[in-house]
């Protein structure tokens, strides 16, 4: 056979092994009774957002907004949270790489496929929380109408964002799960990642301003460099937008796409080359 | 091109406390085309570690491992051969038929080609009733048989099989014996590692053993069968008891006695018997097993 037709169906068979270890990462994550526990408990707490948001009678619409992505958020990261950190090293655990890895698939394809699932899932996931949550929304505002209109453009923004913050969590927390060989790294690094990254914006802008004079420059420094290192989730949030109908800049949107796609992609590189030197 | 290739192949690992532990020295073993190849050694002696080495699962220290010409980390290298892993465990949440899908699209298999394999390996290894049912249900031995099914969904040419008896009951085990022998009828070429040298009599060409991560020797069993007979049990009517004094002779029944000829005096006992007109009613070599040849070379090897 000439080299490119070898190369064509190479890279034919790996994406067919893909779709497959997708499909298969799929199934194991629908059929997970734990993950269907925690949707049944997204749609308690979405079930209860228009007795709550009642509480508060002149922004009953604001509050249902807020409750209602706040609920998703909630929801979506710890899915991501789940999924992520039991990948890797729980598939080495239960020995599935010793009957996987050995058929001819490659780690990054592999590796690949868990992501690839976890991302469906979580698409999934948003899509059917977010239509749950826009009835939600929609009676609320109905009980108690509102002076600001209801930007449902802006609320699927505030919703998609989430979930491409949250894929990137899900990087980190498969990059972990390459170097682990139990549940405790990957999830309390994942979570720590997480909480410093969303924190960080703020403590980088309070130490940019004048309270910043007084801390030692080598301080400041490492301070600058663990913000600039860690994800910046806050990057990612436009709930205020969603809930107050204002006008999302492009500009914002855009940078947030390329900062997630190309953290998230230096992410997966680092968790391939470390799974692939991984003796299983 | 060999279908196994094994040169200097050394792994050392590092212990929890950092120290060195050789799993393998040096082990060159090439293996021919159509041939069933057994791995003996006992626990600890690098059979595990040579064969997760030829299947991408750990890199080699030293050396090289080649499948078909191909290094044996690279994936392409998997492509045709079937591998049971040794206690294999399977994606659970899944059905098996299911898992055997997974299997041959990964394989490059079409749809078709996966239906009609999988409906033939899961009646060949007796798990068609149980095929739309979850793997988490299935006890040890039908996850063993699984194993045994997805080596053989593609028709590979080389099978990997890591203890592949482990877990069966004895009817499981005879059909392993007997899908290994099918296999060998149709020139697929066998590696296997086993602990029961009965095993290794029953269907292999040719033999290993590895002690401590060294390889002893490699022999042709049926020269080893051969090698190994120390004489002969010979049974006689008893009432020609009284001509074989110079033997190790001891009744049978009233009716026959048994005698114990020695290699090396197989002829002149014979000659005895035609010149006498004596009828022999049974010979049977008796042979030191493959076990007792297995035993004394890890003595050996330990001493």
């Amino acid at each position: 056979m000439p080299l490119p037709a070898v190369l064509l169906s190479a890279k034919r068979m790996s994406a067919h092994q893909f779709v497959a270890l997708t499909l298969a990462n799929l199934r194991m994550i629908i059929r997970d009774r734990v993950l269907h526990g925690v949707l049944g408990v997204a749609g308690v707490m979405l079930v209860l957002v228009p007795a709550f948001s009642s509480f508060s009678m002149r922004q009953s619409q604001e509050v249902a907004i807020s409750l209602s992505l706040s609920a998703i958020s909630l929801v979506l990261m710890v899915l991501t949270l789940l999924l992520g950190t039991s990948s890797i090293w729980r598939d080495i655990e239960r020995r599935y790489t010793a009957s996987i890895m050995t058929l001819p698939v490659s780690r990054v394809i592999y590796l690949l496929g868990k992501f690839a699932a976890m991302a469906l899932f979580l698409l999934i996931c948003a899509v059917i929380l977010t239509a749950a949550g826009s009835l939600v929304v929609l009676l609320a505002a109905t009980q108690y109408p509102s002076d600001l209109p209801i930007s449902w453009g802006t609320i699927a923004l505030a919703v998609l964002a989430d979930l491409v913050k949250y894929l990137l969590l899900g990087g980190i927390a498969i990059l972990l799960s390459t170097v682990s060989t139990s549940f405790f790294l990957p999830f309390f690094g994942t979570l720590a990642i997480y909480l410093a990254g969303s924190a960080s914006q703020e403590v980088f802008e309070y130490v940019s301003g004048q309270f910043g004079q007084e801390i030692p420059a080598l301080s400041l420094a490492a301070i600058k460099g663990t913000y600039y290192l860690l994800p910046n989730f806050a990057a990612f949030n436009f709930k205020v937008h969603a809930v107050y109908a204002l006008q999302v800049q492009p500009g914002s949107v855009v940078f947030a796409c390329i900062y997630a796609a190309t953290y998230t992609g230096l992410l997966l590189i680092l968790a391939a080359w470390s799974f692939n030197r991984r003796a299983l | 091109m060999n279908p196994i290739s094994i040169e200097g192949l050394t792994k050392v690992y590092r212990d929890k406390k950092r120290r060195r532990v050789t799993a393998l020295q040096g082990l060159d073993l090439q293996i021919e085309a159509g041939e069933v190849f057994g791995f003996l050694g006992p626990n600890g002696a690098g059979k595990s570690t040579t064969i997760k080495t030829l299947v991408g699962q750990i890199q080699s220290t030293a050396g090289c491992a080649k499948l078909f010409g191909i290094a044996a980390g690279d994936p392409r290298a998997r492509r045709r051969i079937g591998y049971l892993p040794e206690n294999p465990s399977f994606y659970d949440f899944l059905t098996a038929k299911e898992y055997l899908s997974l299997v041959g699209r990964c394989f490059g298999m079409d749809r078709s080609a996966i239906e009609r394999e999988s409906e033939r390996v899961l009646e060949l290894v007796d798990l068609h009733p149980a095929a739309k049912r979850k793997i988490q249900g299935y006890s040890k031995g039908m996850v063993q048989r699984l194993g045994l099914a997805q080596t053989l969904l593609h028709d590979p040419d080389l099978f990997i099989l890591d203890e592949p008896m482990s877990g069966l009951d004895p009817l499981g085990r005879a059909l392993v014996k007997q899908v290994m022998i099918d296999l060998r009828r149709r020139g697929k070429t066998i590696f296997f590692s086993t602990h029961v040298t009965a095993d290794v009599e029953a269907v292999c060409d040719r033999v290993a053993v590895l002690v401590g991560g060294k390889l002893q020797t490699v022999n042709r069993v049926s020269e080893l069968l051969e090698k190994g007979i120390e004489g002969y049990v010979i049974q006689l009517p008893s009432a020609t008891a009284g001509l074989w004094s110079d033997f190790e002779a001891r009744p049978q029944s009233d009716d026959v006695c048994e005698v114990f000829v020695p290699r090396g005096k197989f002829n002149s006992f014979m000659a005895i018997a035609g010149r006498e007109g004596v009828e022999v009613q049974l010979i049977e070599p008796r042979r030191r097993s493959i076990e007792q040849f297995f035993l004394e070379i890890v003595r050996r090897e330990t001493e």
